[in-house]
């Protein structure tokens, strides 16, 4: 049974690149999902979908709902008309992307694609990474009920300890469990600011460094799995998911300059 | 009826302290909507919703759904219950502006209710203001449920990444295929964006209208939870609104 790892916080925080980073050092075999539809996950894995022949849960929807029209029939096999054009198999990581859809109405039907598939699938990966969209809708939908460790990224503003009381509140509500509850600062917090995440005790792995690296690839659109090794963002990525007692790949050596 | 002007873009890029610079500059009356259920704005605007008896979208919703589960009354149906107690409980009535906020659901299931409500009520409550004002959850899911199907000036906030400018795109596509209306479609870029990022924005085609500044300010007031309409007239992120306000074509009250 697989570790499932859920990345969530308000809009802007930093989620997917937590993810794209910390998914170089997970153990293989890991699956990532861009549960956002205004996503970009791929983007940022320099990964294009449409090249590999694969396709988003919503387009896929979209299709099997067109092609039932003309035969008259109802209905989808879950796994031959969704899941075979949307899993992206890599040698690195697989990858399902949520995907915008261009029809009205809202994101239940392919989020319950995934709600189905994700205690399916994470029998055959050893991590399942969820990059959540922005916001708490997600929680409500109960997309992914039974987390492992599910990551905070925060940004330094008075909503967003407002935002990590509701998340709070609304897991308990809906009864979305989770093993440990994790806090990361993004590279705006300062000093200072810092203070207010470390008042949170353990739950708090530290911050994320600015990056100018980040900043640049982020507006060219490049792969954050390119980026330098010994970058400041990388190098915090792997402190805290080491602080958070993963046992990262390949990374010891750059590990030990990172705490100096 | 009112203009009718909606605030979006990706997480983070700026939309609510966009919506809340601006609200002061408008003509009024002014009626803002608050459409993220991550979000206060009121706690932007310095306005306390408990404190002065108001409810949001989601607790009125389900507020009238417990009740009706122990006093049937027949002869109104639950949408109607709905829509009255949007207007009784939900709409806090200011000297400055009026405000409606979604607020956070704590039951399973999607926002669709309490949107679909907004959607329905939007078209009434235009006909009581002059100008009405959008604030937009992070994401384009709100497009897709065409929850404001009559856009006036629709702002867009970019930050510095390629993402915003496939967001743009993205945005686009849905409002066309959902059949949203707009009569002008504006970029706005937030403090992050440099003058090469400025570029990639003046090169979309669309119309740019300028950058918020970066304001220590407004960072110092969103770390506090300080209200931004105290914001000095003269500070950096106010002029800039102003700035792209006039850019716009708006005549601006001072």
């Amino acid at each position: 049974m697989g570790k499932v790892i859920v990345s969530t916080g308000r809009g802007g925080a930093g989620k997917s690149t937590f993810v794209a980073l910390a998914s170089k050092y997970l153990n293989p075999k890991k699956l990532l999902i861009d549960l956002d539809p205004d996503g970009s996950l791929a983007d940022m894995l320099g990964i294009d979908l449409n090249e590999k022949g694969k396709k988003s849960i919503s387009s896929a929807l979209y299709d099997v709902i067109e092609e039932n029209k003309g035969v008259g029939r109802t209905g989808y096999n879950l796994l031959s008309d969704v899941l075979q054009p949307v899993l992206y198999r890599g040698a690195e990581f697989d990858l399902i992307t949520l995907g915008t859809k261009f029809t009205v109405g809202c994101y239940c039907a392919p989020d319950a694609v995934l709600k189905d598939f994700i205690p399916i699938l994470v029998k055959d990966y050893a991590e399942v990474v969820v990059d959540s969209p922005a916001g708490l809708e997600h929680f409500n939908r109960k997309v992914v009920v039974d987390i492992d460790d599910l990551f905070i990224i925060l940004d330094p503003s008075e909503k967003s300890t407002k935002h990590i009381e509701r998340v709070r509140d609304i897991t308990r509500e809906l009864k979305v469990s989770y093993n440990h509850f994790y806090l990361i600062g993004n590279y705006r917090f300062t000093g200072e600011t810092e203070e207010h995440l470390r008042s949170a005790g353990e739950a708090y792995l530290g911050k994320i460094d600015y990056d100018p690296n980040v900043r640049q690839y982020n507006l060219e659109g490049r792969s954050l799995l390119k980026l330098p090794e010994d970058s400041p963002a990388a190098l915090c990525v792997k402190r805290i998911l080491v602080k958070a007692g993963y046992k990262i790949m390949n990374g010891d050596l750059t590990l030990s300059r990172a705490r100096k | 009826m009112a203009r009718k002007i909606v605030s979006t873009g990706r997480g983070g890029a700026g939309k609510s302290t966009f919506v809340a610079l601006i609200s002061k500059y408008l003509n009024p009356p002014t009626l803002l909507i608050d459409l993220d259920p991550d979000l206060s704005l009121a706690d932007m605007l310095g306005l306390d919703f408990q404190k002065e008896g108001k409810r949001t979208v989601c607790e009125a919703l389900y507020d009238v759904i417990e009740k009706r589960k122990s006093n049937i009354s027949p002869s109104i149906t639950t949408h109607d219950l709905m829509e009255s107690s949007l207007w009784s409980d939900c709409l806090y009535e200011g000297k400055n502006f009026d405000l409606i906020t979604l607020g956070t659901k704590f039951t399973e299931g999607c926002l669709c209710a309490p949107d679909e409500l907004l959607r329905k009520t939007i078209p009434k409550l235009a006909k009581n203001y002059t100008t009405m004002l959008v604030d937009s959850p992070a994401g384009v899911e709100h497009l897709n449920r065409n929850i404001v199907s009559d856009i006036n000036d629709l702002f867009v906030l970019c930050d510095p990444s390629d993402k915003s400018l496939k967001h743009i795109g993205r945005i686009k596509e849905i409002i066309k295929q959902v059949g949203i209306r707009y009569s002008h479609f504006y970029l706005v870029a937030n403090y992050e964006c440099n003058e090469e990022a400025e570029k990639y924005l003046l090169n979309t085609g669309e119309i740019y209208l300028g950058k918020i500044d970066y304001d220590a300010h407004l960072e110092q007031y969103n770390l506090e939870g300080k209200s931004l309409l105290e914001l000095p007239e003269d500070s950096a992120a106010s002029l800039s609104v102003k700035r792209v306000l006039a850019k716009a074509g708006y005549q601006i009250r001072s």
